[in-house]
């Protein structure tokens, strides 16, 4: 086979795999702008013959997921603040200061087995808790629930990037007279600043994106958080498919936005470090 | 590895605990004042926020194995919670089922993942071209589970499900994807696949680049064909990477819910119903939260068995 036949169909394939990858999403989207008129259609359109924003409005204002929405921006974000700041004060010793090798494996290591346990496994325990401090149904439930689960990953991520500023701008500042407070919060916090704020957008990614605890740790509109709004539509309006897919874009556009600023972190960031972007 | 010498302002004046009985708190003060005052410093910095998450994320553990030893009325039953899961047949079936989803998803994602990398380093060379595939890989990683189940809803429900429109405008019968017991089982993987195989891509990707380009220059000299090349010169970069990426999905596989939630609810009949989602049945629809605790400690010890086995091919430390 001559080279440029080759070259075609290798273009072609991973072309082919391209529009088959990105097609769920956009025929998500164009749903999402239907009117209900279309809807009812004996076919389904491939895009939206009038498009509309209806839908949108219909999620967020008349089912009232806006609260939902406030929600989970709020659960997120506390527990996001929560997780990075303490994985921030547990991995700047056992990167920047002379801790036992002992102490930091066990501390990393400790970190990394968490990730391999399915959740599942200790939402019960986890409901008791919750049910016998009477957080039940509360929104301190699930920043604590998120916090945690997060831990291990923030932990990681911001050993990595700690880890990639040289010992010696600290140093420089001590020499020059500085205290350890001094170098820590005049030269390195500026340094890690890009770190922290990756790890916390892609914390806040997952906690956006968590179901399962949510689900189990909440029942009414006053604390349930976006993904379980749009798991309760599924099952109860099948008829409005727009509704859905709105309410299934806004989930999407949130953390997809934030990913775009982070870009350069994700990969390492779930894979704990073994891969680095350059 | 940050050498830093005891020259820190903070940490000279130590208050050293006062000395104790059996000269326990004695040897520790000792201990204690033979480190630099940096290391104190850190120790003093890691210990009490480290000891307290230590703490409240053990508890939930130890909860869940006090329930599964205890009844309802937490009287201690000994094994009887561990006996009733290990009878119960639907564990089985269910375990069969998460069998059957793991060996779907996990060749097809890696084998796939592996073979677009390998295409894409070799064809794309435009950086460009090369970004827009890196985000667009990222894409499905940072999205939630329960929007993929709502997307994959729209494609395979009966009538207005888009595949099987077209499949009733071409003149072909519907399939029910989703009510169909040996097709659901594909529908649920086929969200997976579509989620984590640009992952695969990505790492291995990420792992091509990190392969000297000297070394296939060198074997394209001697004549190696691409499997040679592939075999001898790009395998042995990715074989780590390939172990992470199994051993991270193989622990994925056994937390999968939310898209068949969302999709089939474990359904049709059980046939869909994996690990998580059983677990679930059994602690939040039959509320036996004795025989459920016993299953969640099975699944822990299993996974720190897996894990201590496994963990030295893992990220460790390097430092």
């Amino acid at each position: 086979m001559p080279r440029i036949v080759k070259r075609i169909l290798v273009w072609a394939a991973l072309g082919a795999t391209f529009v088959v990858f990105i097609f769920p999403l956009y025929y998500l989207v164009a749903t999402s702008l239907k009117t209900k008129a279309e809807l009812f259609q004996a076919v389904p359109t491939l895009y939206p013959h009038q498009p509309t924003l209806e839908p949108y409005f219909s999620v967020l204002i008349t089912r009232g997921f806006l609260g939902l929405l406030i929600n989970s921006v709020i659960v997120g974000a506390s527990a996001t603040a929560i997780a990075v700041a303490v994985a921030f004060a547990i991995s700047y010793p056992i990167t920047r200061l002379p801790v036992q090798r002992g102490m930091r494996n066990f501390v990393l290591n400790w970190a990394l087995s968490l990730r391999f346990l399915p959740p599942i496994a200790v939402v019960i325990p986890y409901f008791t808790i919750v049910r016998t401090i009477g957080l039940y149904n509360q929104i301190p439930a699930l920043v604590l629930v998120y916090t945690i689960f997060n831990l291990p990953l923030s932990i990681w991520m911001l050993k990595g990037f700690l880890e990639q500023i040289p010992a010696e701008v600290e140093e420089a500042a001590l020499v020059d007279g500085g205290t350890r407070f001094q170098a820590f919060r005049l030269v390195l916090l500026p340094l890690a600043a890009t770190g922290v704020l990756a790890a916390g957008v892609i914390v806040f990614a997952f906690d956006w994106a968590e179901f399962m605890f949510a689900f189990i740790l909440t029942a009414t509109p006053q604390s349930m958080t976006f993904p379980v709004g749009v798991q309760g539509l599924v099952t109860q309006f099948e008829i409005i498919w727009n509704d859905m897919a709105a309410g299934g874009v806004i989930a999407i556009v949130i953390p997809l936005v934030l990913m775009l600023f982070a870009r350069r972190y994700v990969i390492a960031g779930l894979t704990f470090g073994v891969i680095r972007e350059k | 590895m940050t050498a830093i010498g005891s020259g820190g302002a903070m940490g000279t004046a130590e208050a050293s605990p006062p000395p104790g009985p059996f000269g326990i708190t004695e040897r520790i003060r000792r201990n204690w004042s033979a480190r630099s005052g940096q290391e104190r410093l850190g120790l003093r910095l890691l210990l009490p926020i480290f000891g307290v998450v230590f703490i409240v994320a053990t508890i939930p553990f130890i909860l869940a194995v006090v329930r599964a030893l205890t009844s309802d009325t937490g009287a201690f039953v000994g094994a009887d919670n561990f006996s009733r899961a290990l009878g119960n047949e639907q564990l089985y079936e269910s375990l069969k089922e998460t069998a059957i989803y793991g060996s779907l998803v996990l060749p097809t994602e890696i084998l796939v993942g592996l073979g677009i990398s390998l295409l894409i380093h070799r064809t794309v060379k435009s950086p460009v071209i090369r970004a827009i595939i890196y985000v667009a890989a990222m894409i499905p990683i940072v999205i939630p589970q329960v929007a993929m189940g709502v997307v994959f809803r729209l494609l395979y429900i009966p009538d207005y499900g888009l595949i099987n429109a077209l499949l009733g405008q071409t003149g072909h019968d519907q399939f029910l994807w989703l009510s169909n017991p040996p097709l659901a089982i594909f529908a649920v993987a086929s969200v997976d696949v579509w989620q984590w195989t640009p992952f695969v891509y990505l790492v291995m990707f990420a792992g091509l680049q990190t392969v000297p380009p000297e070394s296939v220059e060198a074997a394209q000299l001697e004549g190696a064909g691409s499997w040679a090349q592939f075999r001898h010169i790009a395998l042995p970069y990715l074989r780590p990477l390939l172990l992470l990426v199994i051993f991270f999905r193989l622990a994925d596989v056994l937390r999968v819910f939310d898209h068949v939630y969302v999709l089939t609810g474990g359904g049709p009949g059980r046939t869909t119903e994996f690990l998580s989602l059983y677990l679930y049945r059994i602690a939040f629809r039959f509320f036996d939260l004795g025989q459920a605790s016993a299953l969640a400690v099975i699944v822990m010890a299993f996974m720190i068995a897996l894990y201590t086995l496994i963990s030295r091919f893992l990220p460790a430390d390097t430092s």
